[in-house]
C-alpha cells in the first residue's frame, strides 16, 4: 500500500512540503491535504492591496494543480483534533483521516490589541486573504487610515496603502517603531525619512478603546489627543495556531518542538513553518520564525524526510526585509543580540545604515538600510546575508569593516564566502525549478 | 561582441531611461558659479549638440562667446574670474565604444595665457555621462577652497580646506575614504600642490594617473580655488540612437585596434615602444636636446623589457581593452612595492631621457607618478629639469642659485625639483613660471638653451627638430599643443600616407592639409588612442549613437571650424603670427645622431607661409579669411574677426 | 561560442583591467539601454587601484532566490541560468535577501526582480569583455575570484595604498 501522507495547512510550509514530497518519494504515495483556506502566499497580499496584481495571482496552487500533483485535497476545513498514538486527525465535518505520517503546518494568526472596540466595524486585521479584501473594499484615496502596531507586518503594508491614495497615522505603544527587526539608530532614520513622505507618526501611545464616531473611527489613548478616521488596521502581533494540538501527544512549547528532521516529538509527525519550534542557525537555539523563507526550508526538509530521504537541517536565518517609500530597510540573523560586539556607520549625504554584529570572527547579524534605487545597497544586502549564513571568518576583515561598515564586497570575496556557499544546499542536490514539480500520471 | 548579442535586450527599457531629447548625450550641462556659490543645469538643443557636439568642439563656442573682454577686442586672462574652465566629455563617453570616458578641459591657460585644449580619461566621461551631465563649465573664484562633488542630481560645492596641501592621489584617497566608494564608484580630478601654488605647467591630474596637461590648467583651477571635481558613477541611463550597429561599430573599431599595423603596437603596448622608435629616428629627445646618440644599451627600453620589469596590472578607462594605462608595482630597488602608474612615451621621456635619467627604469617611473602627484605637465617639467641641469653644467645656474646640485639623471634632485616648484619655494618659484619665462628671466646664454614656444607653451617629448611635421603643429596651434596631430589614414583625408619630414613644404603642407581630425575626435569624449581607426568607423559608431548622418568630409569640416574658432579666441587673447616660432634651442639643428645638420630653422619662414596659405589664414593678422570662414559656414566669425565690411 | 546547458560564466580576475565594459552590454541586455546600475555584473576594486574583478550570479545549486520566491516566479532558462519570470514577479525582494551572494538585483522603476539569465546562452558580458577576463565555457563553477582577491586585498588590509 501507498504511503499515506496528511499535510495539514496549505500555507507556504504546507505546500512547500508537497511538492518535495513529489520531488524526492521513490514510489508514488498518498497526499491529502487539509486546510481552512485554499492556498495562497500570504507575503504577496500587499501587492494585491495596493492593486498591483489580480487576486489570481496570490494562490500558488490551483484546483487544477493540485490535481495534477495527486493530491486529495480538503479545503476550507480545518483539523480540530490530533491523535498521534492512532496515528489520526479529525477534520471539522467529523472525517477522520488516518495518516503514516503527517505535517503540522497551522502557521499563526492575527491578534488585536484587547481593546474595547478592538472587534468593532472598521477595524481589521490583515493576515488573510479575506482579511485583504475586507480592508481593500474600505479604503479609498482620501481615506484615513490608522495603523495600530509599527511591526514587521505594518510595514509590509504601508507602501500599499499610500499607493491607494490613503492617508496613514502609525501609532505604536512603545517608544519606537519596527522595535523587532532594526536597531534604535535605523528606527530614528525610518522615522525621519517616513515623517519626511507624509506619513504621521505617533509613538508610545496606548490605545485605550476605540468607538464609533458618526460613521467613522474615533482611537482614544491613554494620553494625548484622539484620532479619527476612516479605517484601523490592527497589526498588533500574531500568535500560532495551536489549540487544535492540546492532548494530541506532540510536545509544545512556544510552538511544536522539532528536531534536525524537522521530526516532533512523535516520531512521524512533522512540523514546519510559524508553527515549530526548530534550530536558529546563529544562537543554535530553539526559535519560532515566522517568516516566508523559515516556511519554505522547513517545508522542504520536511517533505524530503516524509518522502524517505535522510536531510538534516542545519536551522533557520532571521532575515526581513521592508521597502519603505523606497527606503529599502533590512536585517540578519542575531542583529538585536546586546552582547554581541557591533560596528555600525551612517551616510551622511543619503538615508544609508549599516550595523554588522560579531560573535569572534563570525559576522551574526546585521542591519543595512539605503535606499532602493542605490545600487551599492542591493548588492550588500545579499552579501550579508552570505556571511551570516556561511560564518566563514572573516578575521583578516574584521577591523577594516569596523572602519568601513559599507565597503562588504571585497571582505566578501577576499574571505573565499563563495567558496563556502557553493556546496550548501537545503535537500542535498540541486533545487528544481518551480514548474518541475513531477505530476501524477 | 559577436553577432549573437545582436538580439533584443531581453527586458523592456524602464521608465527611467526615458528618452533624451538627442540619443548619446546626457542632455543638460552643468554650471558652476564659484562665486556665488551656486551650481545648475542648463540644458543644451539637439541643433547644438550637432554643431558643436563635444569636447573641444563645445569648450571652444564657451571660450569664444563667454571670455571677450567688453567690446569683444580683447580676452579675459587666466586668472581672470570670468575665465571659464570647461570639463567636457562627448557624445561617445558612457557607451561601449573603447577608451569612452573622455575628458576635455578648455580654459584661457595660465602657459599661454590662451586657449587651451588639452585631454584625459579614466572614468570621468563615464561618470559624469551617467549622472546627467556632458560637460560642467566652471566660472568666477572660490572664496575658499571647495570641491565639486557630484552624484546624479546631488550638486554641491563643499568644504575642501582639509584636502588642501595634498597630492593628487592622496586628494582621490581621503575623498573615497570620506564618501566611502571605491575603484570606479567616484571618479576625482583633482589639482595637487603644483595647482594649488599656481605653477604655470600645472595640470590636472585624474583616477590615479589620467593627466589633462597641458597650458596649465591645473593652475586656473588653483586660480578658482577649486581643489577637486568628484564624480559618483551616475545612474542613469544612455541611450544610443541604433545600440546594435553602436556595438559592431566599436567591435570594428576594436578589431582594427588590435590588428591594424598603425595601431597594434599600441594595442600591445601603448607607447612604450616609442622610446627605441623615436631613438632610431632621432626624435627622442635626450638631455634637453643636446645629443640624440644614447649611451646605454637601448634593449632595456624595449617595450616587452620595459613592462616585464615591473609587476604590471590593467588599469584601464572605461570599456577599453588597449593594454595602456596600465599601474605598475615596482620590483626591486629602494622604491620595492610602490605602485606607480606605468609612464606613458611622454613619461619615460620627460621624466627619463630628457633629464638624462636613462638607466634607472624604476626611478623614471617612480618620478613620473610624483608629477602627476603633484600635478605638473611631464613634458614641461622635462624641458625645464634638463634645462636647470644643462645650465648647472655650465654654469649658467649655480649652485647657490638653485640651493643645490643638480646633475644629469639625478631622480631625487629632480623629485626635489618637483616639490621646489609646486610650491614655489626658493628657486622653484622663478621654474614655476614655466620654462619660457624662466629662461627670459634669466636671459642668454641660459635662455638659449631652453626649449619653448614663443608663445610661451612646451613641445611633447620628442625631439621635434627630427619631426618637423609636429614642431610646426605645436608653434601654430592656437592651444599651443597639436592641433593637426598625424592621423593613422592621412590618405583617408587626402593626404599622402608618408611624406619626408625634413622638406619644409611638403611638411607644411600635411599639416595644414590634415587639419580637423583631431579636434573631432577630441570633441566625442573618446581617447586619442582608441580613435586610430578609420575615420568612417568613427563615424558609424557616432551616428549609431546619435542617429545622425555624419560623413568623413563633414568629421574634417567640423574640426576646422573648432580650430577657426580657437583662433580667434586666442587672437583675442593678444597672440599674434610672430609667436608662431620655435626658441632657440628648439628650432636648432642636432648635432648628431640620425637627423644630424637638418636646420628647420632653414626652412621655417617658408613653411609657416606655406602652412598659412594652405590653411586659409591671413599671414599678417593671424585671421583666418572670410572667404575660410565662408566655406566652414562662420559668416557670423567674419563679422566679429573683420568688421561688417567682409 | 557554444551554449549548452552546462556552461557557466568562468572569470578570470587577473585578466581583468577594470574597464567595466561587461557591465555596459549587461545593461544593455538587461534593459535596452546603456545603463550600469542596472548591470547583473558588477566589478569590484581591491588594492590601490590595480585590481578589479567581475562578480555575477554563480547559478549556485540551491537557487536560493528560486526557492525563496513565494510566487515561483523564478525558474530555470535553457542555458541553465535562474531567470525571474516578469509577469509573475511582484517585486516583494524577498529574493534579494534569500541570495547569499549578493546577486539578486530589484529595479525600483520596474518593480521587478532581475538576474544574470546568462542572456539566454549568450552572455553579452563575456562577448563584450576585451581581455576575455569573462568566459562561458561548459566546467563546474567555482569560486573564481576568492583567492585572487585574498592577495589583493592585502594592501588596503594594510592601509597602504
Ligand atoms: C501581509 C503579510 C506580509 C508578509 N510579508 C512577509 C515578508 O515580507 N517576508 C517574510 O518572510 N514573511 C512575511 N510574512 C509572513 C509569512 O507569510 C509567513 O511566515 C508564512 O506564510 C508562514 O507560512 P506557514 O506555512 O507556516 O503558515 P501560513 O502561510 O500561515 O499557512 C498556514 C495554513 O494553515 C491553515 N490552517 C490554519 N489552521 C488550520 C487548521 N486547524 N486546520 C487546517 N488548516 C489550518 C491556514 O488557513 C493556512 O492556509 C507576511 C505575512 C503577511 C500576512
Ligand atoms: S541569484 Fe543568488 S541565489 Fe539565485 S541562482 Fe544566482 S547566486 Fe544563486
Ligand atoms: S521580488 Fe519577484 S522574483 Fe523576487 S521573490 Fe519577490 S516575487 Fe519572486
Amino acid at each position: 500500500m501507498a504511503t499515506r501522507h496528511v499535510v495539514i495547512g496549505g500555507g507556504t510550509a504546507g505546500m512547500n512540503a508537497i511538492r518535495t514530497i513529489r520531488e524526492e518519494e521513490a514510489a508514488r504515495s498518498e497526499i491529502t491535504l487539509v486546510s481552512a483556506e485554499k492556498p495562497y502566499s500570504r507575503m504577496v497580499l500587499p501587492y494585491y492591496l495596493d492593486r498591483s496584481i489580480a487576486e489570481s495571482h496570490v494562490f500558488t496552487a490551483t484546483p487544477r494543480v493540485l490535481a495534477d500533483w495527486g493530491v486529495k485535497a480538503h479545503l476550507g476545513r480545518r483539523v480540530t483534533a490530533l491523535d498521534a498514538k492512532a496515528n489520526a486527525c479529525t477534520l471539522d465535518d467529523g472525517t477522520t483521516l488516518e495518516y503514516d505520517d503527517c505535517l503540522i503546518a497551522t502557521g499563526s494568526s492575527a491578534v488585536r490589541a484587547p481593546v474595547p472596540g478592538a472587534d468593532g466595524r472598521g477595524v481589521h486585521s490583515f493576515w488573510t486573504l479575506d482579511e485583504a479584501r475586507a480592508v481593500l473594499a474600505e479604503i479609498a484615496p482620501g481615506s484615513h487610515v490608522v495603523m495600530v502596531g509599527a511591526g514587521f507586518i505594518a510595514f509590509t503594508i504601508l507602501n500599499s496603502i499610500l499607493a491607494l491614495g490613503a492617508k496613514l497615522t502609525i501609532v505604536e505603544m512603545e517608544p519606537r517603531i519596527l522595535p523587532r527587526m532594526i536597531d534604535d539608530a535605523g528606527a530614528t532614520l525610518v522615522e525621519g525619512w517616513l515623517a519626511k513622505h507624509g506619513v504621521a507618526i505617533r509613538t508610545g501611545a496606548r490605545l485605550a478603546t476605540i468607538e464609533d464616531a458618526k460613521g467613522r473611527k474615533r482611537l482614544r489613548f491613554a494620553a494625548g489627543g484622539d484620532i479619527v478616521c476612516d479605517v484601523v488596521i490592527m497589526a498588533t502581533g500574531i500568535k500560532t495556531n495551536l489549540e487544535w494540538l492540546k492532548g494530541s501527544g506532540v510536545t509544545i512549547n512556544r510552538g511544536v518542538i522539532v528536531d534536525d528532521h524537522l521530526r516532533s516529538s512523535v516520531p512521524n509527525v512533522y512540523a514546519a513553518g510559524d508553527i515549530a519550534e526548530g534550530r536558529d542557525l546563529i544562537t543554535g537555539e530553539p526559535a519560532v520564525h515566522a517568516i516566508e523563507p523559515t516556511a519554505q526550508e522547513h517545508g522542504r526538509v520536511a517533505g524530503a524526510n516524509m518522502a524517505g530521504k535522510d536531510v538534516r537541517y542545519r536551522g533557520s536565518l532571521i532575515i526581513n526585509i521592508v521597502e519603505v517609500c523606497h527606503l529599502d530597510v533590512a536585517s540578519f540573523g542575531a542583529w538585536d543580540e546586546a552582547k554581541a560586539e557591533a560596528a555600525s556607520g551612517v551616510k551622511p549625504d543619503r538615508p544609508a545604515y549599516r550595523k554588522l554584529l560579531w560573535r569572534g570572527d563570525r559576522l551574526t547579524g546585521a542591519i543595512i538600510l539605503g535606499p532602493s534605487s542605490d545600487i551599492w545597497t542591493t548588492n550588500d544586502v545579499g552579501m550579508l546575508k552570505g556571511l551570516v549564513q556561511s560564518g566563514v571568518s572573516l578575521a583578516r576583515f574584521k577591523a577594516y569593516l569596523k572602519r568601513n561598515p559599507f565597503d562588504i564586497k571585497p571582505a566578501f570575496i577576499a574571505s573565499k564566502t563563495t567558496s563556502a556557499l557553493l556546496p550548501e544546499t537545503i535537500l542535498g542536490r540541486p533545487s528544481k525549478a518551480p514548474g518541475n514539480t513531477p505530476v501524477a500520471v | 561582441m559577436t553577432t549573437a548579442s545582436l538580439r533584443a535586450p531581453s527586458k523592456r527599457p524602464t521608465p527611467s531611461a526615458a528618452r533624451q531629447p538627442q540619443d548619446g548625450y546626457a542632455g543638460k550641462l552643468l554650471r558652476v558659479d564659484l562665486a556665488k556659490k551656486k551650481c545648475w543645469a542648463e540644458p543644451w538643443s539637439p541643433d547644438a549638440m550637432r554643431e558643436l557636439v563635444g569636447g573641444v568642439g563645445l569648450g571652444a563656442m564657451i571660450l569664444y562667446r563667454e571670455t571677450a573682454t567688453k567690446g569683444g577686442k580683447g580676452n579675459v586672462s587666466w586668472d581672470h574670474p570670468d575665465n571659464r574652465l570647461v570639463m567636457a566629455t562627448g557624445p561617445m563617453a558612457g557607451l561601449p565604444a573603447w577608451g569612452s570616458s573622455g575628458l576635455t578641459v578648455v580654459t584661457i591657460g595660465a602657459g599661454t595665457n590662451g586657449p587651451t585644449s588639452t585631454q584625459a580619461n579614466g572614468f570621468f566621461g563615464t561618470n559624469l555621462k551617467y549622472s546627467g551631465y556632458d560637460a560642467i563649465i566652471i566660472q568666477g573664484h572660490a572664496p575658499d577652497w571647495v570641491y565639486l562633488y557630484i552624484n546624479d542630481d546631488v550638486v554641491e560645492l563643499r568644504d575642501a580646506r582639509d584636502l588642501l596641501g595634498k597630492d593628487t592621489w592622496a586628494t582621490q584617497d581621503t575623498l573615497s575614504a570620506k564618501l566611502g566608494l571605491s575603484g570606479h564608484m567616484l571618479s576625482v580630478y583633482s589639482i595637487g600642490p603644483a595647482g594649488e601654488n599656481l605653477a604655470r605647467f600645472a595640470a590636472i591630474q585624474g583616477d590615479y594617473g589620467h593627466v589633462a596637461s597641458k597650458n596649465g590648467c591645473g593652475a586656473v583651477m588653483g586660480k578658482k580655488k577649486l581643489k577637486a571635481v568628484a564624480i559618483v558613477r551616475g545612474t542613469k541611463a544612455l541611450r544610443a540612437s541604433d545600440p546594435r550597429g553602436l556595438m559592431q561599430a566599436a567591435d570594428d573599431i576594436g578589431f582594427d585596434l588590435r590588428t591594424d599595423p598603425s595601431a597594434k603596437s599600441l594595442y600591445e603596448y601603448g607607447t612604450l615602444p616609442g622610446v627605441v622608435n623615436l631613438s632610431r629616428l632621432g626624435a627622442l629627445p635626450i638631455k634637453n636636446y643636446t645629443t640624440n646618440v644614447s649611451s646605454v644599451d637601448m634593449s632595456q627600453w624595449e617595450a616587452p623589457k620595459l613592462r616585464e620589469g615591473f609587476d604590471h596590472r590593467g588599469h584601464q578607462c572605461s570599456a577599453c581593452g588597449m593594454h595602456h594605462c596600465h599601474m605598475s608595482v615596482i620590483r626591486q630597488g629602494e622604491r620595492k612595492g610602490t605602485i606607480v602608474d606605468e609612464p606613458e612615451y611622454e613619461g619615460w621621456s620627460g621624466a627619463g631621457w630628457a633629464i638624462g635619467a636613462m638607466s634607472d627604469i624604476e626611478g623614471v617611473a617612480w618620478l613620473n607618478t610624483e608629477l602627476d602627484k603633484a600635478c605638473l605637465d611631464v613634458n614641461e617639467f622635462g624641458w625645464i629639469c634638463g634645462w636647470v641641469m644643462e645650465c648647472q653644467e655650465k654654469g649658467y645656474i649655480t649652485e647657490e642659485q638653485l640651493g643645490f646640485r643638480l646633475k644629469w639623471g639625478d631622480i631625487k634632485g629632480a623629485a626635489r625639483l618637483i616639490q621646489m616648484i609646486s610650491h614655489r619655494q626658493g628657486f622653484g618659484n622663478l621654474l614655476a613660471e614655466g620654462v619660457k619665462r624662466a629662461a627670459e628671466k634669466l636671459g642668454s646664454p641660459a635662455k638659449d638653451c631652453a626649449i619653448y614656444t614663443e608663445r610661451g607653451a612646451a613641445p611633447r617629448g620628442h625631439d621635434h627638430r627630427a619631426r618637423w611635421d609636429e614642431m610646426l603643429d605645436t608653434c601654430t596651434a592656437a592651444t599651443g599643443t597639436l592641433e593637426s596631430g598625424v592621423p593613422v589614414h592621412p590618405t583617408e583625408v587626402g593626404q599622402p600616407a608618408r611624406i619626408n619630414t625634413f622638406d619644409g613644404e611638403a611638411v607644411a603642407k600635411f599639416i595644414a592639409g590634415i587639419r580637423g581630425r583631431r579636434n573631432f575626435e577630441d570633441s566625442l569624449g573618446m581617447c586619442i588612442f582608441t580613435t586610430r581607426t578609420r575615420l568612417e568607423n568613427l563615424c558609424r559608431a557616432l551616428n549609431a549613437a546619435t542617429g545622425w548622418d555624419v560623413t568623413v568630409p563633414e568629421t574634417v569640416r567640423f574640426g576646422r571650424r573648432t580650430s577657426a574658432i580657437l583662433r580667434a579666441v586666442s587672437l583675442r587673447c593678444g597672440h599674434t603670427p610672430d609667436l608662431e616660432r620655435p626658441s632657440t634651442r628648439y628650432g636648432s639643428t642636432p648635432i648628431d645622431g640620425p637627423a644630424k645638420g637638418q636646420a628647420v630653422g632653414a626652412q621655417w619662414e617658408k613653411m609657416v607661409d606655406t602652412w598659412y596659405r594652405e590653411v586659409g589664414y591671413d599671414r599678417k593678422s593671424g585671421k583666418p579669411l572670410p572667404a575660410t570662414l565662408k566655406e566652414l559656414g562662420l559668416d557670423w566669425l567674419t563679422k566679429d574677426l573683420w568688421g561688417k565690411r567682409a | 561560442m557554444l551554449a549548452t546547458a552546462t556552461n557557466v560564466l568562468r572569470i578570470h580576475p587577473e585578466k581583468c583591467t577594470g574597464c567595466l565594459r561587461c557591465e555596459l552590454a549587461c545593461s544593455y541586455m538587461q534593459t535596452g539601454t546603456f545603463h550600469p546600475a542596472k548591470s547583473v555584473i558588477r566589478v569590484s576594486p581591491f588594492e590601490g587601484h590595480t585590481s578589479y574583478a567581475p562578480y555575477t550570479c554563480t547559478q549556485c545549486a540551491e537557487g536560493w532566490c528560486m526557492t525563496a520566491c513565494p510566487v515561483g516566479a523564478i525558474t530555470i532558462n535553457a542555458a541553465g541560468a535562474k531567470d525571474v519570470l516578469d509577469d509573475t514577479c511582484v517585486g516583494c525582494k524577498l529574493c534579494t535577501i534569500a541570495c547569499p551572494y549578493g546577486t539578486m538585483f530589484y529595479d525600483p522603476d520596474t518593480r521587478k526582480a532581475f538576474k544574470c539569465n546568462l542572456c539566454g546562452g549568450a552572455p553579452a558580458c563575456a562577448e563584450a569583455c576585451p581581455t576575455a577576463a569573462i568566459t562561458y565555457e561548459g566546467t563546474a563553477t567555482e569560486d573564481w575570484l576568492g583567492e585572487f582577491a585574498r592577495v589583493r586585498s592585502a594592501r588596503v588590509l594594510a592601509g597602504v595604498r
